[in-house]
């Protein structure tokens, strides 16, 4: 009886394959347009993740305390008295100089951040999530060299034991040669980065020996980064203390806002898929009714009539959800998420290309499978119950 | 008239009740149908014969008066249940037959049987019987569109045959056959009839309601039976 039961779906089910092969043109042209909207909003929920994943990796690289120094409302150089300064606090553990800067490239249109590295931390970089890929770290003493992000090698068509030509302060090009070449979790963060001998980026930009463009301050107690934030404002009131929680809700406001177009976009596509389901939901076409009909006066009930439409509907669908979903992740993974970097055109001017890895959320797919999938089944089965409840003395008529 | 298996009782079917549009395609109809009997529906188009078949073929259901398939009433039956005395009890051959395209013979035929409780294997030697008994067993394979109108209309009763159900009805079934198809379909009928079948005919084609194998003929008009036929 079990398997009798069981036979009867599988007859309708293969009757339901069998229908969508006969109607095959229309069936493909459905698949591809599904398709297309589930791979535009599978792209959308991937690259929603990927730079979700790229905040929370630059998060992870930024200290625990940063201290700037505010000059008429602008960043200025911090001088390295503030950091003697700060290291005597109480819960202080240590105060470190960065040196950094931005540098506009004038012949290939990117901009660039240079990061001096000091002599104490250059052989074993631990302190930050670089990752070097080739070549070597710069040496203790080590002038003239640097060491590039895979970004800039690209951009710069350059490899190790390649120079990297850059315009300095006074308007004179300097050269450096190319000895490593490094990656990091984010490529956000490390894509433009470019890393200097700390003398010869302080040379680079002319900055004075006794400043530093910020301070990364270590807290013993995690718990006291605020009050410690207090304290520095009490003692030096031109500085800006920024904590760990605040960078966060900076990076947080940056990809909110990528994430608030995107959003906008997924709407759109949403509502292009409502339109498709809407008009499958109202178009029966007169073959359906008329098959309908004919299966309803040989003897199929209403319900083995919505079985074969969920069934057909079902196929379509799922088949049309991986195919949009793969071709997104493809889309993400290999080919940048071309179609939807405009949206990020922002950073195309701030970054050389960047290549984002898509993150597969399976509570975004979930979501995603529930508003596609499931509402075209329904939008299939209720203009065939519709269709299947009419006495089947019409398909006598209908000539 | 052998012993009764379909009786109509009074039965009438209004569409668009109570509007302009009111039309009675069956009014006051009493009708019995006898087991192994050849019924011939017969009349003009409109006379209400095709609304008649799908009232005995449970298709659709009185706006008043009763149907009676094997003593139980039906005319007031869920549909599911109403589906079912449908399916068990009648074989329909559609005016258009009203074949499947784009699947084959065999298909076409087993189709009633998909969404039984009968295992495909049974399914299709039955169609295959079937489609041996008319004479479409060099045909099973091919789609129905590559038919010829008599193999069609013989796919076409194979599939009213499938269910073994106790009665054919048959609208119109020689509307698009020459004569001489028209007589091997009367032959299929009478075989039916052999097999203790009823067949219920509606049509205007003399060639069916003239025939010597036919049992009764019933005239229609304005959608009713004329005295002395019921």
């Amino acid at each position: 009886m079990g398997s009798y039961h069981l036979g009867r779906h599988l007859k309708i089910l293969e009757f339901a394959l069998s229908s969508m092969l006969r109607r095959r043109t229309k069936n493909l042209g459905l698949v591809l347009v599904f398709a297309a909207l589930v791979f535009l909003l599978s792209s959308i929920v991937f690259l929603t993740g990927a730079l979700r994943t790229e905040a929370l990796a630059t998060l992870e690289a930024s200290p625990q305390l940063l201290v700037q120094r505010a000059m008429a409302g602008r960043h200025a150089l911090i001088p390295l008295g503030y950091g003697e300064l700060i290291a005597r606090l109480p819960g202080v553990g240590s105060v470190t100089p960065r040196y950094w800067g931005y540098y506009y490239d004038i012949y290939t249109g990117a901009n660039y951040t240079l990061l001096g590295i000091g002599d104490q931390g250059l052989e074993s970089p631990g302190s930050t999530p670089l990752r070097l890929v080739e070549g070597s770290f710069i040496m203790p003493g080590q002038r003239r060299v640097c060491l590039i992000g895979e970004g800039v090698a690209e951009v710069r068509g350059t490899r190790i034991g390649g120079m990297v030509s850059l315009r300095d302060a006074r308007g004179w090009m300097q050269e450096y040669e190319v000895i490593g070449l490094f990656a990091s979790p984010s490529r956000l963060l490390t894509n433009d980065l470019i890393l200097l001998p700390e003398a010869d980026l302080k040379a680079h930009f002319g900055m004075p020996d006794d400043r530093a463009t910020d301070l990364m301050v270590e807290v013993y107690n995690p718990h006291e980064v605020d009050n410690i934030s207090r304290k520095i404002l009490e003692r030096l009131p031109d500085a800006r203390p920024i904590s760990h929680a605040e960078i966060q809700r900076t990076y947080e406001t940056l990809f909110n806002w990528r994430g608030g177009l995107l959003l906008a976009m997924f709407l759109g596509a949403m509502a292009a898929f409502m339109i498709l389901a809407w008009d499958k939901a109202t178009g029966l076409s007169a073959d359906e009714r008329r098959e309908i009909g004919i299966l309803k006066a040989i003897g199929w009930e209403t319900s083995d009539i919505l079985e074969l439409k969920l069934w057909e509907g079902a196929a379509l669908a799922l088949v049309a959800f991986l195919a949009g979903v793969t071709a997104g992740y493809a889309h993400v993974q290999r080919f940048g998420a071309e179609l939807l970097m405009p949206v990020l055109e922002g950073w195309s001017t701030l970054f050389p290309a960047i290549d984002l890895a898509p993150r597969i959320d399976p509570y975004a797919l979930g979501v995603l499978f529930s508003l596609t999938v499931v509402p075209y089944i329904v939008a299939t089965v209720v203009p065939s119950w519709k269709a299947a409840i009419t006495d089947p003395d019409r398909v006598m008529r209908a000539s | 008239m052998s012993r009764k298996m379909i009786s109509l009782e009074n039965v009438t079917r209004v569409y668009n009740q109570g509007r302009p549009n009111e039309v009675r395609p069956v009014n006051e109809v009493s009708l019995d149908i006898g087991h192994g009997e050849i019924l011939v529906l017969k009349g003009p188009s409109g006379s209400g014969k095709t609304s008649l078949l799908a009232l005995v073929g449970c298709m659709i259901r009185p706006t008043s008066g009763r149907i009676l398939v094997a003593e139980r009433d039906v005319a007031k039956l869920p549909e599911r249940f109403l589906t079912g005395v449908r399916r068990d009890t009648f074989g329909f051959v559609f005016q258009q037959l009203h074949l499947i395209p784009g699947i084959s013979v065999l298909e076409n035929v087993m189709l009633p049987l998909y969404p039984l409780e009968i295992g495909f294997t049974a399914a299709k030697r039955r169609a295959l019987e079937l489609t041996e008994q008319l004479g479409l067993t060099h045909r099973k394979g091919f789609k129905v569109e590559a038919l010829s109108g008599g193999e069609r209309q013989r796919v076409a009763i194979a599939r009213a045959l499938i269910n073994a159900p106790q009665a054919i009805l048959a609208d119109e079934p020689t509307a698009h056959l020459d004569a001489g198809l028209s007589g091997e379909l009367m032959q299929i009928f009478e075989t039916l009839r052999g097999q203790g079948k009823t067949v219920v005919i509606a049509t205007h084609d003399p060639l069916v309601h003239d025939s010597p194998l036919i049992d009764r003929v019933a005239t229609m008009r304005d959608g009713r039976i004329l005295d002395g036929d019921g």
